[in-house]
């Protein structure tokens, strides 16, 4: 134990060493105009939340670093704290602390169809976790119930990439990875294979794809899944949808998403609207034990929710939201107020505009 | 398992060589023709490339985020090289993005 707590605080010491070469490296070497700098931004929040009676206070913060490294790579990090505050059995407010690493990964641009990425990072699993999950750029507070179904991070290599398939009219994008079992509580993964393709088409602005994630450790279950997104050119909407399918015990489901800014309107131009709904099918083969196990996936649901978002300004945002949820036996009103504030800090000379 | 999980790797990689090298054949092809269309035109190159950046933004990044506000550029070019890696960006809309961004 001692070792290893000895190995562990040395190689903290030594990867803090190397983040601060590495940054006076990148900030020495791009005296150029042009060069990118490394920024920290991110974003914090604060929500109240009450689901099925139960309040909930929970402000947050999730800071990203970007480190670019000469043309090519580009190094990633992002944390996310959160601290929540609920009536414990005493009936006065406790607060429960949480953290981890979103993640931590290192990508190489190798060519302007690959793109290199090694470490940590978020499944490339449908179009939530990897573009929609920051909660300055989600529609609704509340995660779609099919967003834990496939393992949400992975640990190991990825190949990923979008280019034009033959004519402007199309672009296709892939990626495609493999990760390692990782038992530590803070940042396991596990054992998978798995990648994802999309195309879409800049003219009608519709992207459609399909992804696919096999385990391969316990039960081996695989998760295949389809999604869809459209904004239309004439009307500030966009329709977004996801389908996923596990072969293991966490079952099926879907949600189609809708969101519209009212940017028609002259005095509600900063205002959006947003509804979903989705349905969840819980495995029919399931025993009490692993129902117990599985908590929210162990039961069929359906819920629908509606809500706002008003922007004060393209980085500060108030959301709304009230939604309903149907399960057998535990039906719940789920209310969300809060706020979002993402920034962006740089850290070396920002230069001066083109 | 294994042999078919390698076969399905190969599999993909041989397709995704094909598609590049289609994309590629396609590209060259299109730059050709629309540097004569500028001169044709009389559009300086400056102005295209600002609306196509317009355009590539809108399509690409406002499909999932409200516009954020023009950074600096060498703030820019770390945030559009995260959001191509993000957001699987071509490496047309990257540029054309990042020039748009950063006037």
């Amino acid at each position: 134990m001692l070792i290893f707590s000895l190995w562990a605080k040395k190689a903290t010491q030594m990867g803090l060493l190397c983040l601060v070469c590495l940054l006076s490296i990148t900030v020495q070497g791009q005296e150029d105009l042009g060069r990118p700098i490394p920024i920290l931004t991110g974003s914090t929040g604060y929500f109240t939340r009450v689901n099925g009676g139960a309040f909930q206070d929970a402000p947050s913060v999730s800071p990203l670093l970007l480190v670019p490294i000469g043309d090519k790579w580009l190094l990633e990090g992002k944390g996310n704290y959160s601290r929540t505050y609920a009536k414990g059995q005493e009936g006065y407010y406790e607060g429960t602390s949480s953290y981890g690493m979103t993640y931590g990964q290192i990508d190489y641009l190798a060519s302007r169809y690959v793109t290199i990425t090694g470490g940590r990072f978020t499944t490339p699993f449908g179009i939530y976790g990897e573009r929609l999950a920051p909660n300055w750029i989600r529609p609704l507070q509340i995660t779609p119930m099919i967003f834990s179904v496939p393992s949400g991070a992975s640990l190991g290599g990825m190949l990923r990439g979008g280019f034009p398939a033959g004519s402007e009219k199309v672009n296709f994008n892939y990626a495609a990875y493999f990760s390692a079992n990782n038992t530590h509580h803070l940042l396991a993964t596990d054992r998978s294979t798995g990648g994802r393709i999309g195309f879409f088409f800049p003219g009608p602005r519709v992207e459609i794809g399909a992804s696919f994630q096999q385990v391969l450790q316990l039960d081996r279950p695989h998760s295949a899944g389809v999604h869809f997104a459209w904004q239309p050119n004439r009307v500030p909407l966009t329709l977004r949808s996801e389908f996923v399918r596990q072969s293991g015990t966490k079952g099926s489901g879907y949600w189609i998403e809708s969101v519209y800014r009212l940017s028609q309107v002259p005095y509600l131009r900063r205002l959006e609207l947003v509804g979903r709904g989705q349905q969840f099918l819980a495995d029919p083969k399931l025993t009490y034990a692993q129902v117990k196990k599985l908590g929210a996936l162990g039961k069929d649901a359906q819920q629908a929710d509606a809500g706002i978002n008003y922007y004060f300004r393209s980085d500060v945002r108030a959301s709304a939201s009230y939604g309903r949820q149907f399960v057998l036996g535990r039906n719940a009103n789920l209310w969300v107020v809060g706020m979002t504030y993402r920034f962006v800090v740089p850290l070396g000379p920002r230069g001066n505009p083109l | 398992m294994k042999i078919r999980i390698a076969i399905f790797l190969v599999l993909a990689l041989v397709l995704l060589l094909t598609l590049a090298a289609a994309a590629k054949t396609g590209d060259d092809g299109k730059d050709k023709d629309k540097d004569t269309s500028g001169a044709r035109t009389g559009v300086s190159q400056d102005d295209t490339a600002r609306l196509q950046g317009e355009q590539r933004f809108r399509s690409n990044c406002a499909r999932c985020h409200a516009a954020p506000p023009k950074f600096a550029p060498r703030m820019m070019g770390t945030i559009v090289r995260h959001m191509r890696v993000r957001a699987t960006l071509t490496d047309e809309d990257a540029r054309l993005i990042l020039r748009y961004m950063s006037h």
